[in-house]
């Protein structure tokens, strides 16, 4: 088959799949027929990537496919298409597989729901499948977006698969309105862009200005969709979602779209080093205000949602730093480690119905292969020799000590030893110790979650491997070493498994926990963006939209009602006069007389 | 495709115009045959708009279908008929909104003879409009759609209690605010009003030329004084604005779609006000470019308020029908922005976003008046929430709708709205633009929490036993209007080429005028 026909069967086979689904009812309320029409379409999509990836990779020429969608003044003001290169096959790889695993790993760990309720979920999964491939395979920003808005109505729609909770329906509308919002940014970038070139082309040559603009703009929606601070207050409350849910949008893949965003456009971010600068020091902050925050949760969701934030600020300080590699190796490695993560957190939660990991512990005992998955990914994050976690983040750095960007090279040290000793944190307090109440009873979940998860394990060991692949991607050469960075990373990562351990080790953790660990708990939350966001909405929006609702009704309407007020009371004055007696009239003839004469006298 | 010489934009008007006519001897009790003709009627009028649509022919662009009746030859009035491409969109934009409307007031109660016969002429008058190139016959039919209007929702209308507030509550007794015949008085006084503006900037136009006849083409090609237009012109924009929803202008619009019934909604709303921005556009815009021109920034910066203001109105009401009302102020906004700014993509996103507009409102009013009867004739949403799990289908194409109406891809509102302030961020008033997605992000915040409200979340509690999916003819609309989202949002070349041969074959004609006025 032609690389043409193979691409187009990528995107087609998700869309078919999800378009049979919505439309055919029967098929959707049975549950188990969803999965297999959502899984096949996701296999078959995933065998097709794999060759696409194979020849682009070996430095094939790209392939860009366009067809006319929107006219103006006779030619194509937009087009839609495909567009085949190494960086998007080999990240439509990474999509379909994560994909493929977690819907693989849905049909255990939904198998109690209703069939119907099933259904919704495979159907929004196999439409996620197409929006997300549909940005990967984008051949102009234009086409990006449209599917970046497609994935956000899918996060919407997965957040809200628990719709008749108040909580999970206040954080997928939430989510909404934070993505939406940034999303402004990318819209005015898009249109900036289309001013200047006259296309939506990110292969574009741009002047100075015009690409700090441009990327500034863009990079506001990078902030939205990718939680980068402060726009990240929807990441953590969108954990209301299924968790294989959080494991593939809200890890993995889609809040992946923005870094991948800025890998796209590169040839515009590269031609605004203010707007890289910026990005390098919000990246690293980000990456460093989340890991700590993450320290002080008890949802084992929300440390590894503070802990996505905190990675995806890896990505963007790399990005920031000019590393396009760095940013882009490590969302491909930190797609395999957390969604393995999310989806260890989940069989344990599907285990012990409960997110709280203090309710946990000594799961070991009754759940070996999910703890032994779960450390694995988290050494992978902790960033341990010689895993994934290792190699991408070691090339991070060194892009960071390369470009001289000290700062953020402190937060992202800081911020790799808080890494480890929250996720050493996490696992102790969840599969060791004396087992609690809830893990006496829990069993290991079916290897239908099991497998999917063995298969990232994987690949959180072995990432790591693509680095000369992707080093040959970006014209650079790339190969394993270890630097003086590498190794001072890893020591603060040794480091902070030792501080989780003497904190949290199996002998201690019925201690009470100290007083300034409850004092610090309270300070470093993100509480405070929560509350402003919070006061956004409540305070500025609604009072806003009520005042100007009051005003519309009372004043605007109100004159209006006024002037037909006065114009019925007008006229009942005026009909006194017709009071229909004669006399009034003669009266009114002759006081008419007198003023006329009176006018004729003093007339000039 | 259609047969050479067929008459068919005579069959497309005339089609609700015969029908009413059979509806009105049929006996009242006769429901089943005086549904089934109007019915039929609507039927052929949008199967002629779409045989219209397939048929048009853009490459070539211009006038098609041109036929020619005299009406009066001694003042040069004369029923002309003939479809640009703006009008091709809109055709079809009718042709659904009432086939669907039909379907969607299948089971009103009372007089149903003359409730049918009304709206089918107020269809007429409409189809009229958008394929009359006589300015006399145009401004014939625009007043044939707008006034039966006053009956429709004054007498099979609804009423609701208003709190007396604000600082003019003394008039609250005497106008009897929130009765349906209150609603009705209020939007037709105000478009008649308007009317008037029209007629006199028409007139103006008719002498001017010579005064010999009405013709569209020989008024455009006249050029008029730049004192005349620099009058007509606002007179026009405010005339036809009223009926488009135009700030300040725009307060009949929620009263009177809170009281229409749900057909009349839909209609008004869907089709009505969009004859205003085509007003605006096909006769202040082309017949008066100097003025337009000179105009434009108010026109558009007005626009730029429509969105933003009529967004947050919409976030404070908590009448469905409201939110709706308002949501349609704000849209119009699109519309008019896009057309102020005088540039391809304004235009063609102006009167794409006229279609994509009229769908999504027409859908959300046939949603609003299946829930308003199944929950008991109220429409308060901080009552309602989890009504999904009673009517699933109900809940998914309200979101559908609302998913139009912030905006999203894959709909049509999106085409629209980024056509729109793409053209608006060429203009010289790059600003609109901004306001423009801002506003686009407050109705993502109102139509999501609307939505939220309604149908997710626990319950629904013991009070609403009514709540069902849609039943038998009750699907038609829902399907016809969703499914012509998601067609139009996908494949928006099916219209938007017809629409872009129009623009480019009126734009340079304005843009040519603005030059003159330069030098």
């Amino acid at each position: 088959m032609t690389h043409t026909t193979l691409a187009t069967l990528v995107l087609m086979l998700p869309l078919g799949a999800a378009a049979l689904l919505l439309l055919v009812p029967p098929l959707r309320h049975r549950g188990r027929v969803a999965a297999g029409l959502c899984i096949a379409a996701t296999s078959v999509a995933l065998l097709a990537t794999i060759p696409l990836a194979l020849h682009y990779c070996a430095g094939a020429e790209p392939l860009t496919l366009r067809w006319s969608w929107l006219p103006a003044g006779g030619v194509a003001l937009a087009t839609l298409g495909l567009h085949l290169d190494a960086v998007s096959t080999s990240m439509a790889v990474v999509v379909a597989l994560v994909a493929l695993c977690v819907q693989v790993y849905s049909t255990g760990y939904l198998a109690a729901e209703p069939g119907r309720d099933r259904g919704r979920y495979f159907a929004w999964q196999a439409l996620f499948a197409f929006a997300m491939l549909g940005v990967v395979l984008a051949p102009n920003l234009l086409q990006l977006f449209i599917c970046w808005e497609l994935v956000g109505l899918l996060s919407y729609l997965l957040i809200g698969y628990y719709w008749t909770r108040p909580a999970a329906a206040r954080a997928a509308v939430k989510a909404f309105w934070v993505t939406k919002f940034a999303d402004i940014g990318l819209v005015l970038g898009l249109m900036v862009l289309y001013q200047r070139t006259g296309s939506f082309d990110w292969q574009t040559t741009l002047i100075a200005g015009e690409a700090t603009a441009i990327a500034g703009l863009m990079f506001i929606a990078v902030m939205g969709k990718s939680a980068q601070f402060p726009l990240h207050i929807w990441l953590p409350d969108a954990m209301e979602g299924p968790t294989p849910v959080s494991a593939l949008l809200h890890a993995a893949t889609m809040v992946a779209a923005g870094v991948y965003l800025v890998v796209r456009a590169w040839p515009i971010f590269v031609a605004a080093p203010d707007v890289l600068l910026f990005m390098c020091w919000l990246g690293a902050f980000t990456a460093l205000f989340a890991a700590v925050v993450a320290c002080f949760q008890d949802d084992i969701k929300k440390v590894l949602a503070y802990s996505t934030c905190s990675q995806l600020g890896y990505m963007i300080a790399a990005l920031g730093a000019g590393s396009m590699i760095g940013g882009y190796l490590h969302l491909t490695t930190h797609a395999a480690f957390k969604a393995l993560l999310f989806l260890g957190a989940g069989s344990v939660i599907h285990a012990v119905h409960s997110n709280n990991i203090r309710q946990m512990g000594g799961l070991w005992s009754s759940m070996k292969p999910t703890a032994v998955l779960f450390i694995i990914g988290s050494l992978a994050l902790a960033g341990v020799p010689p895993l994934s976690g290792f190699v991408s983040k070691d090339l991070i750095l060194e892009e960071l000590l390369a470009a001289g960007q000290w700062g953020p090279l402190v937060f992202a040290l800081l911020a790799a030893l808080l890494t480890a000793f929250y996720m050493t944190r996490v696992v102790l307090l969840t599969f060791f110790g004396g087992p609690s109440e809830a893990a006496e009873s829990a069993h290991e979940s079916p290897s239908s979650m099991l497998g999917p998860m063995a298969v990232l394990a994987i690949a959180a060991v072995l990432g790591g491997l693509l680095l000369p692949v992707y080093g040959a991607m970006a014209g650079v050469e790339a190969g394993f070493h270890l630097s003086a960075i590498g190794a001072t990373a890893t020591c603060l990562g040794l480091a902070g498994i030792a501080a989780g351990w003497w904190l949290y080790a199996p002998a201690r953790r019925d201690r009470p926990p100290h007083a300034l660990a409850e004092r610090l708990r309270a300070i470093v939350t993100s509480a405070a963006v929560d509350r402003s966001a919070e006061f956004v909405y409540r305070r500025v929006l609604n009072r806003l939209s009520a005042g100007i609702g009051w005003f519309d009704r009372f004043i605007i309407d109100g004159l209006i009602n006024v002037s037909g007020w006065a114009v019925l009371r007008g006229a009942e004055v005026a009909r006194r006069a017709q009071t229909g007696r004669v006399g009034d009239y003669v009266y009114a003839v002759v006081i008419g007389l007198i003023l006329l004469a009176a006018a004729g006298v003093f007339a000039p | 495709m259609i047969p050479a010489g067929t008459p068919i934009l005579e069959i497309i008007v005339a089609a609700p115009f015969v029908a009413a006519l059979l509806i009105m001897v049929l006996p009242e009790a006769r429901r089943g045959l005086i549904r089934a003709t109007a019915g039929v009627g609507a039927a052929v009028s949008l199967l002629g708009a779409i045989a219209v649509v397939a048929a048009y022919d853009h490459h070539t662009g211009g006038i098609q279908f041109v036929a020619s009746y005299a009406m009066v030859p001694d003042l040069g009035i004369s029923l002309e008929l003939g479809v640009d491409g703006w009008g091709v969109s809109l055709l079809l934009l009718t042709g659904l909104i009432i086939f669907a409307g039909v379907f969607a007031t299948w089971t009103e109660p009372r007089r149903v003879r003359e409730f049918y016969a009304m709206l089918l002429v107020l269809v007429t008058g409409v189809f009229g409009v958008f394929v009359c190139l006589d300015l006399f016959v145009f401004f014939l039919f625009y007043e044939i759609a707008v006034l039966p209007m006053y009956l429709l929702i004054g007498i099979w209308g609804s009423s609701h209690k208003v709190a007396e507030a604000g600082p003019f509550r003394f008039v609250w007794r005497l106008l009897r605010i929130g009765d349906k015949q209150y609603a009705a008085m209020k939007l037709t006084l105000m478009l008649l009003i308007g009317s008037a503006l029209i007629v006199a900037a028409m007139m103006a136009m008719y002498f001017e030329a010579g005064g010999q006849s009405f013709d569209l083409r020989h008024l455009g090609n006249h050029k008029y004084s730049l004192g005349m237009q620099m009058w007509a012109f606002p007179a026009l924009w405010i005339g036809f604005g009223t009926l488009a929803g135009v700030w300040p202008f725009h307060t009949w619009s929620p009263d009177g779609h809170a009281a229409a019934p749900t057909a009349v909604s839909m209609l008004h709303a869907g089709v009505l006000m969009k004859l205003g921005a085509f007003g605006i556009m096909r006769i202040g815009m082309m017949m008066l470019p100097e003025g337009a021109r000179e105009w434009a920034w108010v026109v558009g910066s007005v626009a730029a308020v429509n969105i933003l203001y009529g967004a947050f109105a919409a976030m404070a009401q908590r009448d469905m029908k409201y939110i709706v009302a308002y949501s349609s102020v704000s849209h119009m906004g699109v519309v008019l922005l896009g057309a102020a700014a005088m540039t391809v993509s304004g235009w063609n996103g102006a009167v794409f976003q006229m279609f994509a507009h009229g769908l999504m409102t027409g859908l959300f009013f046939a949603l609003v008046g299946l829930l308003y009867d199944r929950a008991d004739h109220t429409r308060h949403i901080p009552d309602f929430g989890g009504f999904a799990r009673k009517m699933p289908f109900v809940a998914a194409f309200f979101t559908l709708a609302c998913l139009s109406s912030l905006g999203l891809p894959g709909l049509a509102g999106f085409v629209a709205e980024f056509l729109a302030f793409l053209g608006a961020w060429q203009s010289p008033q790059a600003w609109w633009a901004v306001v423009g997605l801002a506003g686009a992000w407050v109705t993502a915040i109102y139509v999501l929490r609307a939505c939220k409200m309604i149908f997710w979340g626990p319950g629904p509690d013991e009070r609403w036993k009514n709540l069902a999916d849609p039943r038998g003819t009750e699907w038609v609309s829902l399907w016809l209007l969703g499914g012509a989202l998601l067609l139009f949002g996908c494949a928006p070349g099916l219209v938007l080429d017809a629409i872009d041969s129009a623009t480019s074959d009126y734009l340079p004609k304005v843009a040519a005028a603005a030059l003159e006025v330069l030098r």
